[in-house]
């Protein structure tokens, strides 16, 4: 393993989250916060730590596919320690276990919370945690890929190691304009919300710190019932740009350049539609049949009151953001919820900011299944899986039952180790589809009125690997598993 | 064109090329094409090459037949600005480039190797509208032909229409250029040439006045055919034609060496090992030459066709690992035939160049050579035309050959007084047929054809060379 090109980029990843670090310092400064100093140093400190790795350039700077996925995850993990010192220095959240939780969610997009106040946090720390999300949304090291020249062909293994999905496509020839424009689409969809949300008279800074929870799919809120006390209006807004931030970015590729027909044909995203169509439609029925949702919290909902709350659980939970604007989790019946679970699991696309196991690997997986069972039939039918016309390899098809058999071994082993802490299965289960999908709220005592703080530390130990392993599609964190990868470090 | 699309060009300055064809020569192009700077799109019907190449280089691969509309349109031929069709068949690469003009009106270069359309090339190439037809195998014919004009001489580089050469040779032992340095040798022969690489132990060098000469150092210097003819006659260097060749091998590349060989009067034999192929040869070539069926890697058919008395060897089977076998043979049952080995994969080249197998084609090169100079010319339309390119020493070092054609600021100065770039060398200029090794007092004019040595890469116009 190319040691000294791991730790090269490295160095810039912290040089670049140092820098990051520099705007909650600028709104320290409009707030007036004494924090906002804190993260001033802290930010010196990251860059000066990443410029020493930075200083001397390796002058091998191959990098294969071992490299691409051990660059990723040290570099993720080095991301959540530094970015969650200012949390314990300004003694906003003094233990080290709970900075990180919170920090690695924040990256991760994950958005649980170990808070049990969120609205006694600063304005400084309320936007460092609501940035985590928009900077892990699309990555840093694809930030890193657009902006470093890297020399030879072999980053595109950096970015398929930490772009979500069975297969990476890039969308122009070379590897540093597909990050480049996948920031600019990025940062336009942002700049959008912000000013939709602004021309709904959402304050300023509330406007910032929701959209970077809705820009990266993570879900931190900055008030306690989370979307719940903003007006129909603005939750109308967020719903929807939840969604669209939840779409494979290859779609807004194409309608960039004009193949309007390529873009509607992509099987994905018709899915991804149905799918939360499907789920809306459900929800609503189910709760019409039990006569739940009328009255919530003393007041009675009308059709379109159901429908905007539905449609808003329903693509924050698909795109793994995880904001609410009533507890769910009291008010529907449990067909509803199995609907949330499901939602939960499914995720968003490949090639988005959102998490989960994904609209294409569960149509592919779909479909295997279906080819197997017309194989009883015709046992010599020669049939091979498509994807938007195209025939999906051999390769893909396998990594995808891989992906799908380790994504379930590490839910089932977590939920085992969660259970100690002696909660009940729903509130065990549900946290950790929460956190390994990177959404944040479960369900019982994990559900969006609620906080994790009263895990214990080894179940959030466990989390946090987690939502790393979830970000990360699982294969970059259990590399650091691998007796190899240890072996080739210390054999020097 | 989208403001969006402006946005992400802004630091871009390469074309936009879609390759059809992922084999040996698709990958070169690719490799090379991308390390200058072009966006390269790869098109193969194999899925796993496609996966490699897209693994290795920043590319874009795409699976898919590169003769369909919808393939093309998905690797963005609309807004390409070049196609190169390299796949196994020369009439799918033509379809390839026919539609490539229709569809997205870019330029577009097509291999086409097969003998039946070697005559017709140029017809075809206005007909379909084609920017340039290339044929490898032509390139290495030619190429040897020339290497054999010159026995003595590693490799042949010719410049403003063969006016000029840079011939690269070994100094041999106990050879009167030995230990003499650049300006004594200036001095003491007053050669109108000028030493303009020196390899020795793998070091390149540009030399100066002061460097010294030796035995065993491989140099290319550039001249004119005629001074070069006798310089090697004054520093005893044999380089009387060869009149005789052997090839082993029946393939395209012999068919058209035999061809130009036996034009300009050496007698050739061909040595194939299937039938059929020899008689096909043998009805579309000549009857003065003599095709011989048998194993060429057999040392008694070698023998008994005479390797020992032939004046060259020239191994092209399809395995590169037997042509440089069979050229270590022959230069040691005869260490005065003139042997030129086709080389096809580039790998372990290292090894392959401290073989000494005297001289050493690569196909691939050939190819790259004509392709990457055609993308850089395209890459600016400014005053001086990119006119040549060729790679030598392991393509560690270009020859360029540039034409000024328009006037620009460094005209009719004095070469001294120019700020040039370091480790290159300004190595002649061409005025009106005539060529001229410049000093620093001579000027760059109008209308000139100016040739440039160095070990940087990627220029494609001559404001490149100046500093600043």
């Amino acid at each position: 393993m190319n040691y000294r090109a791991v730790i090269y980029i490295l160095g810039w990843v912290l040089v670049i989250e140092g820098a990051f670090m520099l705007l909650p310092f600028i709104v320290g400064l409009i707030y007036s916060e004494q924090q906002g100093f804190i993260y001033l140093a802290v930010s010196i400190a990251t860059m000066l730590i990443g410029a020493i790795a930075v200083l001397s350039k390796p002058k091998n700077m191959n990098f294969f596919v071992r490299e691409g996925f051990a660059v990723v995850s040290t570099s993720w993990i080095f991301l959540s320690i530094f970015g969650c010192i200012p949390f314990i220095i300004t003694g906003e959240i003094p233990s080290f276990t709970d900075a990180l939780f919170e920090t690695i969610s924040g990256f991760t997009t994950t958005g649980t919370s170990i808070l049990t106040d969120v609205e006694a946090l600063s304005h400084v720390s309320l936007f460092w945690r609501s940035f985590t999300h928009w900077i892990g949304g699309m990555g840093v090291l694809v930030f890193l890929l657009a902006l470093l020249p890297m020399t030879g062909g072999s980053h595109i293994h950096i970015m398929r190691a930490e772009s979500p999905g069975p297969t990476v496509d890039k969308l122009v020839p070379k590897v540093r304009e597909t990050a480049a424009i996948l920031y600019i689409i990025y940062f336009v969809l942002t700049m959008l919300e912000i000013i939709f949300l602004t021309v709904g008279k959402m304050p300023f800074f509330d406007a910032v710190t929701i959209t970077f929870g809705s820009a990266g799919t993570g879900g931190f809120a900055i008030k306690a019932d989370s979307l719940g006390s903003y007006s129909p209006y603005l939750q109308w807004v967020v719903g929807i740009f939840m969604m669209l931030f939840g779409i494979n970015f290859s779609f807004y590729f194409l309608v960039i350049t004009r193949r309007f027909r390529q873009a509607f044909k992509l099987e994905e995203v018709r899915n991804y539609i149905s799918i939360i169509i499907a789920a809306v439609a459900i929800i609503i029925i189910a709760c019409a049949v039990n006569n739940s949702m009328n009255v919530i919290d003393g007041n009675s909902w009308t059709f379109s009151d159901k429908l905007r709350h539905t449609f808003f659980q329903v693509s924050s939970l698909i795109t793994t953001t995880g904001f609410s604007t009533f507890d769910y989790d009291k008010y529907w019946p449990e067909v509803a919820k199995m609907v949330v679970i499901g939602l939960m699991l499914c995720g968003a696309c490949a090639g988005s900011t959102g998490g989960g196991i994904k609209v294409s690997r569960l149509t592919i997986l779909f479909k295997t299944v279906k080819k197997e069972i017309t194989m009883f039939f015709h046992p010599k039918r020669v049939l091979k899986i498509k994807s938007d016309n195209k025939v999906v390899n051999h390769e893909t098809i396998r990594s995808i039952n891989v992906f799908f058999i380790a994504y379930t071994m590490i839910l089932a082993s977590s939920v085992f180790i969660v259970s100690f802490d002696g909660h009940d299965f729903s509130t065990n289960f549900s946290a950790v589809v929460a956190t390994l999908n990177n959404i944040g709220p479960g369900l019982s005592g994990a559900g969006p009125a609620c906080n994790f703080s009263f895990f214990s530390p080894l179940s959030k130990y466990v989390m946090m690997f987690d939502m790393l392993a979830g970000r990360l599609e699982i294969f970059p964190m259990l590399v650091l598993f691998a007796p190899e990868f240890w072996k080739s470090i210390f054999r020097k | 064109m989208s403001i969006f699309d402006k946005l992400v060009n802004i630091t871009h300055k390469g074309l936009k090329i879609i390759i059809i064809g992922g084999g040996k020569i698709g990958s070169t192009l690719a490799d090379k094409l991308t390390l200058e700077g072009n966006d390269i799109t790869v098109i193969d019907n194999d899925p796993d090459v496609v996966e490699e190449l897209s693994a290795t280089l920043d590319i874009r691969g795409i699976h898919g037949n590169g003769s369909s509309y919808t393939t093309l349109m998905d690797a963005g031929i609309e807004s390409a600005d070049l196609l190169i069709a390299v796949t196994a068949s020369d009439e799918l690469n033509l379809l390839c480039c026919a539609l490539a003009k229709k569809v997205g009106n870019c330029a577009s270069i097509a291999r086409v190797r097969n003998p039946d359309y070697s005559e017709e090339l140029s017809y075809l190439r206005d007909r379909l509208d084609i920017s340039l037809i290339i044929n490898p195998e032509l390139e290495v014919a030619r190429e040897i032909t020339r290497l054999l004009h010159f026995p003595s001489a590693i490799s042949v580089n010719s410049f403003a229409r063969g006016s000029v050469d840079i011939i690269k040779f070994k100094i041999p032992a106990e050879n009167i250029l030995d230990n003499l340095t650049i300006s004594e040798f200036q001095h003491r022969y007053k050669f109108n040439l000028l030493i303009c690489v020196v390899e020795r132990n793998g070091v390149l060098t540009i030399p100066d006045g002061d460097f010294c000469l030796r035995s065993g150092d491989i140099i290319s210097f550039i001249s004119t055919p005629k001074v070069a003819y006798s310089f090697f006659k004054k520093i005893h260097l044999e380089s009387r034609k060869v009149n005789s060749a052997i090839i082993v091998g029946g393939g395209k590349t012999s068919y058209y060496l035999a061809k130009s060989l036996m034009q300009s009067g050496i007698s050739v034999k061909i040595i194939e090992q299937d039938e059929a192929r020899c008689t096909e040869l043998s009805s579309l070539l000549p009857e003065s030459l003599i095709i011989v069926n048998g194993n060429g890697t057999e040392e008694s058919l070698l023998m008994q066709e005479n390797l020992s008395q032939t004046g060259a060897l020239i191994p092209l089977t399809g395995i590169d690992e037997e042509n440089i076998l069979l050229t270590l043979y022959a230069l040691r049952i005869a260490p005065n035939i003139k042997a030129v080995t086709k080389v096809n994969r580039t790998n372990f080249s290292s090894v392959i160049n401290e073989l000494d197998l005297g001289s050493v084609v690569y196909p691939r090169h050939l190819v790259a050579e004509i392709i990457v100079k055609y993308v850089r010319a395209k890459k600016n339309s400014l005053g001086s035309n990119i006119e040549t390119l060729y790679y030598m020493y392991d393509e560690r070092v270009e020859a360029l050959e540039f034409n000024i054609s328009s006037n620009s600021d460094f005209l009719n100065i004095p070469l001294k007084n120019l700020k040039l770039k370091k480790r290159l060398l300004i190595a002649s200029i061409t005025r009106n047929g005539r060529a001229i090794i410049p000093g620093g007092d001579d000027v760059l004019k109008l209308g000139d054809s100016v040739i440039i040595v160095t070990t940087n890469k990627g220029y494609s116009e001559l404001n490149d060379i100046f500093e600043g």
